[in-house]
């Protein structure tokens, strides 16, 4: 049986994340709490509202140096979903700058868009650079978001979207780090196969 | 591309699903919520909206044990409302899987809807407003009292909140057609997304709709209850006219 976290640190919505997964056949435990003596399959960090706030609950019990401690150090797999995916940045600017958890390189900020308008809500198709997730290029995925991640480097961009005629991060990848800024789990079909992809994946 | 949205709406009436027509009393029983919630879940709709459309009138809360079971149907995003009066309602919603969150009536006491806001994101909660046309006069029905829409258009434009969900109160349940003055009147004054909703009864409807208009998301419901018509065929016909259709 995998050992799936879904840390739930007090921001958004995580009845569905453990529902989708449940759908997909795995166990997973919902839990405020996270330990240096577990050894987990998976750990995903959910998470809606606003950057400032979620680091200010993560750093909270020091979540967030045991979560490096798991994910750096033991190389343990960590999926970021929509918020949680920008916390994985090194600074975010939602409401005002502040420091994220600095695993992939990069900054999380507002969009700007025209003649679309804020947030980017609704289906979108993904742009796949990754080729282990090819099977997933050109698919619809659902999205709400108004800041973004900026990644340094391209190589940790696994998936972009494009609103109007810009680009933007739509999933990151680093080895044992991944993270949509895309809800899987509110993506029917494709967002199911995803998440099982990436909890699949060997690191 | 982003993709444009066609978005069923649930309306409950603490029972049962009903729909009314332009608001008037008598509603008419549709079915039951968590069926419906399973059968468009399995046509891969976009997205599903679910509104106890009496709660606030007759001061009740939710049955959160209704709505828990319409979320665990679907696997698409679902925004929930019904007397959403303060900020615990909201979290309640949040932790049975509701993914945004609708606000009427109450968005306006003492600027509820920017606290809702501040502290679940913007993106989380959804503004609805129920436009009333009487002699060329656009009102706003605030729990089912009339009010100048003039006296509020500026609070609807500045408040924070993710999208704008608008009802045609004159044409809802009618299946006359969509109002498109009053969809443009908003798109103009409006900076937010805007599902609009109320009207259709055909395809020709949303063909209309879409060539006259910059919409990007549409609610329906009476379409899907009274006539043939599935949301695969309203979108065939909207991609006549538009490319960014997810089908």
């Amino acid at each position: 049986m995998k050992n799936i976290l879904i840390l739930d640190y007090g921001m958004g919505n995580i009845a569905s994340v453990k529902k989708a997964i449940k759908k997909l056949g795995y166990h997973s435990i919902v839990s405020d709490h996270i330990s240096l003596n577990e050894n987990y399959d998976c750990i995903i960090l959910p998470g809606v509202g606003s950057f400032k706030t979620a680091m200010q609950n993560i750093k909270k019990n020091k979540t967030d140096c045991i979560l490096k401690e798991l994910v750096v150090k033991r190389n343990q797999k960590i999926l970021g979903i929509c918020l949680g995916m920008q916390l994985l940045a090194e600074y975010g600017d939602e409401p005002v700058l502040s420091e994220g958890l600095g695993l992939i390189n990069g900054h999380v900020k507002k969009m700007t868009l025209k003649p679309n308008r804020l947030p980017h809500v609704g289906w979108n198709n993904v742009v796949v650079n990754n080729s282990k997730f090819n099977s997933f290029h050109n698919k619809d995925f659902y999205f709400i978001h108004s800041y973004s991640f900026v990644v340094e480097d391209k190589l940790d961009v696994m998936m972009s979207v494009h609103v109007d005629d810009k680009e933007f991060t739509a999933a990151v990848n680093r080895n044992n780090i991944y993270g949509t800024q895309f809800h899987p789990e509110k993506s029917q079909d494709f967002g199911l196969d995803l998440l099982k992809n990436i909890i699949d994946a060997k690191t | 591309m982003l993709k444009l949205r066609l978005i069923p709406v649930l309306t409950y009436n603490g029972f049962a699903l009903v729909k009314t027509k332009s608001f008037g009393k008598n509603p008419r029983m549709v079915g039951n919520p968590i069926q419906a919630a399973r059968v468009f879940n399995s046509r891969k709709v976009d997205e599903l909206v679910f509104t106890d459309i009496f709660a606030t009138r007759q001061s009740r809360k939710l049955n959160l044990n209704v709505v828990e079971k319409v979320i665990n149907e679907c696997f698409m995003p679902v925004s929930i409302g019904g007397n959403v009066s303060n900020l615990e309602d909201i979290n309640d919603l949040l932790k049975i899987g509701a993914d945004k969150v609708v606000i009427n009536s109450n968005a306006f006491h003492d600027s509820f809807i920017n606290k809702a806001a501040d502290m679940f994101g913007e993106s989380t909660i959804i503004l609805s407003v129920d436009i009333l046309i009487e002699s060329k006069k656009k009102f706003i029905l605030l729990s089912g009292k009339k009010y100048p829409l003039e006296n509020y258009i500026d609070k609807i434009k500045n408040y924070n909140y993710g999208e704008l969900f608008l009802t045609s109160v004159n044409n809802e349940g009618t299946q006359q057609g969509f109002d498109i003055d009053l969809f443009n009147f908003f798109y103009e004054s409006v900076d937010k997304p805007i599902i609009f909703n109320g009207g259709a009864g055909n395809l020709n409807h949303f063909y209309d709709l879409f060539s006259k208009t910059k919409i990007e998301a549409v609610a329906s419901s009476s379409i899907f209850y009274f006539t043939q018509y599935n949301p695969d065929d309203i979108k065939k016909e909207i991609k006549k006219i538009r490319n960014n259709v997810r089908l």
